[in-house]
């Protein structure tokens, strides 16, 4: 047993003295394998249920699917697992810029199990931010189990996300780009090396258990200038319909929770309701990834105007599934909207224009979907790399390119908070590196104070005072009761200069008769932000901590300066 | 020094015992009680190196409306200054984040007993994982109000053991109650074991402090459990093992938690004490 402990610790020790970039490309590319795994395990099991599902969604009593389906995943995340509903992305962008990146263990499957009954029965939702969350949550739990420290634990966290995203889509570039763009906020050296590799780790496992995987074939376009044009006019389409898609999601769910059913109610009221509609319009059941690639390969088969409405039936459907108790995320939903508006607009233009020599209806789905993930997620390289990767499509990136920016930039103008981030910066806890609210809020207060001062008794005659003053450097001089050591108030050099200056009353005055009792005192429970505004709106440069009645220590401004600079560089360095 | 102790209050009348015995804790050593009432059944603590999720059960959302007035019943009784905390950061919206930074907490009774063992606690492996990363001693309250009057530490040698010795000689100092230490001679001798103190700062002082040292043979484990005054605190070093390793291994923590009636007052492996 003792050899076993013995071998263990010396490989423990040669694996942590290796090279910190060395060590997170190793346990990275575990990261990413381990993502790869879970997100091909998701999506496999919801080919299979999907499969075995369909023969029953002839029957009329079909639509109560989706509604088991959302009652058991609500179930199983309110009372097995514990954990809300929704797709968990904002959970992970907010660990990583608040705890270091540290997740939940259960949040590496609970996320999964949950969107694979709600996918799989047909709700309208994607499995892409449950592969994300538990891809994190690997991450995060792996370097838990190796000790080790926030800055490499984010990166993991990286490693994990990426892992994910190259696994489901077989998109490695789109798993680097939206975990550096969306999770993590920063584009460091350090980061990017391990993540990359990791979200190859995560398409080379996916390639190895589903060798024909590609979600979505490659169809060569033929774009020429004649498309310039409308992608731009499409581009403005999308952004305003990414606006309405965000903004349903969130009202949908401010209404479901504002309704005063039990969980299960709203999961089994909204689980109906999108059978229903799932009736009637099938296209918004599920994840809707055949029905994209019908429309990239130009056989899909609807009218105009049933397009039209199965754009606003899908955006309904995933936000009653979502904000009604159902589990999974927006990222193909936002593929299967953006396709839906890309023929749509095609259709239209031909039939405005029927002599006008265009790409085919295909291309445009592409530019649709580029359009929308641009402008939901407010990530644009994110949505150029996906689309261009999960199609193959290199002749369509200049109008993808435009597309992308235009829709992101038109959204950010109308809506500057995009889906991920839009809770989050309500809470006020959207803190990504090097951002002031995020070198505040990793300010610890108890690190600001400066303790050390010397306490006075109020009782104390001012001449004594006067002595103790010859051989102190403070600028402030709390005062205390005697006997409980309670804070009665603060002496401040400038307020007793006219005492000073006049000895006769040395021996006449005692400090409680010129202590300062109004002066606005702070406390540990504070936030630095606080603290500062205090100082702000009263003109202070330093401000007393009391706790409990005790004097605690002094927080001044230019302890804080020098620490935000501390702090400043090292979020900003570059490696 | 401000010690803060976070109770996160029930209101029910279980809730009310529990927290009585929160207050005379920190009246006895003065610190300071923060109560936390929750509105969701979950909240979450980050810790240096976890996320550690508390699920509580319903009973702590029970009638929210008159919890605070309850609250301040207790305290204007125990007079001792009210404090609540609200949380600030939120997870998700119904996850908030509770700091790791108390100096005590009052580990809720819900995920520290089982209902059918009114009176008999379970540590569980809710508990255990608090323990293991919790930066500060968990109290373990007994099911009802027990004022202790003397502390008792289980000294067994370890690393943890150390901690929990040096706590409950901070609590005698603070408190003025006398302390006992019972160690349970498993490898050594008794002077194996004394010599601990000749090692750390102030032994003179640490040895007025300690009122008895009893020891026992290796078999005699509950004998101890038996002679340890009903009213004293006691205070123990644990690991908070996972449930293979208690499966495995046994837990002496689950066995003293199952057999005595005092309150509990453990020190986890990141605990660490000063004098």
């Amino acid at each position: 047993m003792s050899k076993i402990k013995n071998w263990y610790m010396q490989i423990y020790h040669k694996l942590f003295h290796l090279d910190d970039r060395l060590l997170l490309i190793i346990v990275g590319s575990i990261a990413g394998m381990c993502s790869g795994l879970a997100a091909v395990a998701l999506r496999l099991s919801l080919e299979h249920v999907f499969e075995w599902l369909h023969p029953f969604r002839q029957y009329g009593w079909a639509f109560v699917l989706p509604a088991v389906g959302a009652v058991l995943s609500s179930f199983y995340l309110e009372k097995i697992a514990r954990e809300g509903a929704g797709h968990g992305v904002p959970e992970v962008i907010y660990s990583v810029s608040r705890y270091g990146g540290l997740l939940r263990f259960r949040s590496s499957y609970s996320r999964l199990i949950a969107s694979f009954l709600t996918i799989g029965s047909g709700g309208s939702a994607g499995p892409e931010a449950p592969v994300v969350m538990s891809g994190s949550a690997i991450g995060s739990n792996l370097a838990k189990f190796l000790g080790l420290n926030d800055r490499q634990r984010i990166t993991l966290v990286g490693c994990g996300t990426a892992g994910a995203i190259a696994a489901i889509f077989n998109a490695p570039i789109a798993g680097l780009v939206f975990s550096v763009e969306v999770i993590l906020g920063e584009w460091k050296f350090v980061n990017i090396i391990p993540i990359a590799i990791a979200a190859v780790a995560g398409t080379q496992v996916s390639h190895a258990i589903i060798p024909e995987q590609v979600i979505f074939n490659h169809i060569p376009f033929a774009v020429s200038y004649n498309d310039i044009f409308p992608s731009i006019c499409l581009a403005g389409v999308t952004a305003l319909i990414s606006i309405v898609f965000t903004k349903t999601l969130r009202q949908t769910k401010k209404i479901a929770q504002k309704t005063s059913l039990s969980f299960w109610s709203k999961a089994l009221l909204g689980g109906c309701t999108v059978g229903l509609i799932g009736i009637y319009m099938p296209v918004v059941l599920g994840e809707g990834y055949h029905f994209i690639q019908s429309m990239i390969s130009g056989t899909f088969s609807m009218g105009v105007f049933v397009i039209f409405v199965a754009v606003f039936a899908k955006i309904f459907a995933t936000a009653i599934t979502l904000g009604w108790g159902g589990s999974g995320g927006i990222f193909a939903p936002s593929l299967l909207i953006g396709s839906l508006i890309g023929i749509f607009f095609h259709k239209f233009i031909l039939l405005i224009f029927p002599n006008v020599e265009i790409a085919k209806e295909g291309a445009y789905a592409l530019f649709g979907m580029t359009g929308i993930i641009s402008g939901v997620m407010q990530a644009p390289l994110t949505g150029i790399f996906l689309i261009v990767e999960i199609t193959g499509g290199y002749e369509t990136i200049l109008p993808l390119i435009l597309v992308s920016s235009i829709s992101s930039t038109m959204s950010h103008y109308i809506e500057p908070a995009s889906f991920y981030f839009k809770e989050l910066i309500e809470r006020g806890q959207f803190l990504r590196p090097g951002t002031d609210e995020r070198i505040l809020a990793d300010l610890n207060l108890g690190e600001l104070i400066e303790t050390g001062y010397d306490t006075f008794s109020e009782n104390m005659v001012f001449r004594d005072f006067i002595e103790a003053l010859k051989s102190s450097n403070q600028n402030f001089f709390p005062v205390i009761e005697d006997d409980t050591g309670v804070y009665k108030g603060v002496i401040q050099i400038s307020a007793i200069r006219k005492y000073v200056l006049d000895p006769g009353v040395y021996d006449m005055i005692f400090l409680n008769q010129i202590m300062d009792t109004d002066v606005l005192t702070a406390s540990l429970e504070n936030g630095l932000q606080e603290v500062l505004d205090m100082m702000e709106n009263n003109n202070m440069d330093t401000i007393p901590v009391v706790e409990h009645e005790r004097f605690v220590g002094m927080i001044s401004k230019n302890r804080i300066l020098d620490l935000y600079r501390r702090e400043l560089i090292m979020q900003t360095s570059v490696y | 020094m401000n010690y803060t102790l976070l109770h996160i209050f029930r209101n029910t009348p279980f809730g009310r015992e529990t927290f009585l015995q929160s207050l005379y804790f920190c009246k006895t050593i003065h610190a300071y009680p923060v109560v936390y009432i929750p509105k969701t059944d979950k909240f979450l603590m980050y810790f240096p190196n976890d996320a550690v999720q508390i699920d509580l059960d319903n009973s702590y959302l029970f009638s929210p409306k008159t919890a605070k007035k309850h609250v301040l019943e207790l305290f204007d009784y125990m007079q001792i200054a009210p404090q609540f905390y609200m949380p600030k950061n939120f997870t998700a919206s119904s996850l908030p984040d509770i700091p790791a930074n108390f100096d005590y907490l009052c580990c809720p009774r819900s995920v520290s007993d089982l209902s059918s063992k009114i009176g008999l606690g379970h540590i569980g492996p809710k508990v255990r994982r608090i323990i293991k990363h919790a930066t500060f001693p968990v109290l373990i309250a007994s099911p009802v109000f027990k004022p202790w009057k003397s502390i008792s530490v289980f000294f067994g040698g370890s690393v943890n053991a150390m901690n929990a010795l040096r706590l409950g000689l901070k609590l005698a100092l603070s408190s003025g109650l006398p302390l006992d230490v019972f160690t349970l001679l498993e490898k050594k001798d008794e002077s194996y074991y004394e010599n601990f103190i000749e090692n750390q700062d102030f032994p003179e002082t640490i040895k007025q402090l300690i009122r008895q040292w009893h020891f026992y043979k290796k078999s005699q484990f509950d004998k101890m459990l038996y002679e340890v005054p009903h009213d004293s605190l006691i205070v123990l070093g644990a690991y908070g093992h996972g449930i293979i390793k208690e499966f495995l291994l046994g837990s002496k923590m689950e066995k003293i938690q199952s057999t005595v009636m005092n309150n509990l007052l453990i020190t986890g492996p990141y605990c660490s004490i000063s004098l």
